[in-house]
């Protein structure tokens, strides 16, 4: 399924944010880890589905290929589409605040 | 050499938490897998070992090299593939994290399979239609089943027809089923590792040890109707085969065998009795015999007296089928005449006796047990001396 620019899945997001600095497999998996505060820890099997995907989309694309290892990077489109989601997130987390003035009133 | 074992998978191979279960349990048996066939799975005997197995998908047929070192460096090792289901495994002690953490995403994994099964389902589904138009063609076409069933002709394709309709089956099955699991995934239900496999697993045995048997014996048929048949030219002196004979019927010491028109392979055609043999219809005769009176002339004066006779015997497994199978050889052999021309008779000595009678063409249906046999008879004699040679030969195969 093409990215349509809707809302993305939590590991498009992350895998977007993680290659923010180019990287391959493994190492993007901790960087995955790492971005989320330890709070996504994403399986490889999902961490290629996903990859093969966004690459497919061109959300992302490959910055080195030596035949064994492949490093991937974000690409200009992909980079948009991301910052276009955080930008809703963040709308999303503003529109929430209701809550908090909530709780404060408490 | 640690010892192979090979055997067969619990359920299809599209079962994927069902398969992904059975290789653990094997695993803590001491079997470890090796290799997966379309229908097998091939073990290695050692060390009972608490493993986890997963079965990934992958959208092209091969998994890429990438993605085995990706999942290798997690902690998943490759085992094996078959077509693009491939296997993981990796100890239950190491604890690392499942190959795949997002169903949602799974799900994706499965949409070129999912393709291809719609496809697959589609063109087995065109195929079987197919199948059964020829093959109903054979059986009902000219309105003899029985005849069919008789002779043996059909009995392959209508087994294959079987099998291939089991096979539409399961290929539907197989695309319904990859559909509900995508659909399952992208609703965030994960695939259960721990799926009960052995509900499927005596029904699938017991399946596929029926097909083996009956699909592996109707392909031996049609060789054995080859080689138990076979043709000869009639001897002219008489023969200890159920055969009715021109020279019985025509009690005329002229008669003489007429010139043939046919050789082949060394066989006079126009005097000749083939043996067949089918599962319905173990013996089965067919013959012609064909004969001149010199110096007598046919009434019309179309020239000289030429009698013949065209025989065709059965002794059937299921002497219940006799009546149909009278039934269709008349539908078969009726030509021009319409029904009303057959004409059942009685007599003491026979089941069922049909007659038809046309001053120099005279044709008897008659059954005994497990006996059926026809006469086709062109010439002057008698019918009643044509019933009496079929009672005289009937007696031969009746038990």
């Amino acid at each position: 399924m093409a990215y349509n620019g809707g809302p993305m899945t939590e590991a498009m997001y992350y895998v977007l944010l993680a290659l923010m600095h180019p990287s391959h497999g493994y190492q993007l998996m901790h960087a995955i880890t790492e971005v989320s505060n330890g709070r996504l820890k994403m399986g490889p099997g999902t961490l290629y589905g996903v990859l093969s995907r966004m690459q497919k989309d061109g959300l992302i694309s490959l910055a080195e290929d030596d035949g064994r290892r492949k490093t991937y990077q974000i690409t200009s489109e992909g980079e948009q589409a991301l910052r276009t989601e955080y930008s809703r997130l963040k709308s999303l987390i503003q529109d929430g605040s209701i809550l908090e003035v909530g709780d404060k009133n408490e | 050499m640690n010892k192979k074992v090979r055997k067969l998978r619990p359920s299809d191979y599209w079962r994927i938490g069902e398969h992904e279960s059975w290789f653990q349990d094997m695993a803590a048996k001491g079997l470890h897998l090796k290799k997966m066939g379309m229908y097998f799975a091939h073990f290695v005997k050692g060390k009972p070992q608490k493993m986890r197995y997963r079965i990934d998908v992958s959208l092209k047929k091969k998994m890429t090299p990438e993605q085995i070192e990706m999942y290798a460096d997690s902690g998943w090792d490759y085992v094996t593939g078959y077509q693009r289901f491939h296997v993981f495994s990796s100890p239950v002690e190491l604890e690392v994290p499942e190959l795949h953490t997002d169903p949602a995403e799974q799900s994706f994994t499965l949409k070129e399979l999912d393709k291809k099964l719609v496809f697959n389902a589609g063109m087995v589904a065109v195929a079987i239609i197919l199948m059964i138009g020829m093959l109903s063609a054979i059986w009902f076409l000219d309105g003899t089943p029985t005849f069919v069933l008789v002779e043996g002709m059909a009995i392959q394709q209508t087994i294959i027809t079987i099998f291939i309709g089991y096979l539409a089956y399961i290929s539907l099955q197989a695309a319904i089923s990859i559909r509900a699991l995508r659909k399952d995934l992208t609703a965030g239900k994960p695939i259960d590792h721990h799926a009960p496999w052995k509900r499927h697993y005596q029904l699938n045995s017991m399946i596929a040890l029926v097909f083996t048997i009956v699909v592996g014996s109707s392909a031996i048929l049609p060789f054995a109707q080859l080689v138990k048949g076979e043709t000869k030219t009639l001897p002219e002196s008489s023969l200890d085969l159920p055969i009715v004979r021109l020279a019985d019927i025509e009690q005329n010491l002229a008669l003489v065998r007429g010139e043939s028109s046919y050789m082949r392979d060394g066989v006079d055609w126009d005097n000749r009795y083939t043996y067949n043999w089918s599962p319905l219809a173990p013996i089965q005769y067919e013959s012609d015999e064909n004969g001149v009176v010199p110096g007598k002339m046919w009434g019309d004066g179309s020239g000289e007296y030429s009698p013949s006779i065209y025989t065709r015997v059965y002794q059937l497994s299921i002497p219940a089928m006799a009546d149909n199978l009278i039934a269709d050889l008349i539908k078969r052999y009726r030509y021009e005449y319409s029904d009303d021309d057959f004409v059942e008779s009685k007599h003491s000595d026979l089941d069922l006796l049909i007659v038809h009678d046309e001053d120099d063409f005279k044709e008897v249906f008659a059954s005994k047990g497990k006996a059926v046999i026809y006469v086709r008879y062109y010439g002057y004699a008698d019918i009643n001396s044509v019933i009496e040679n079929i009672l005289d030969k009937i007696k031969l195969i009746t038990e």
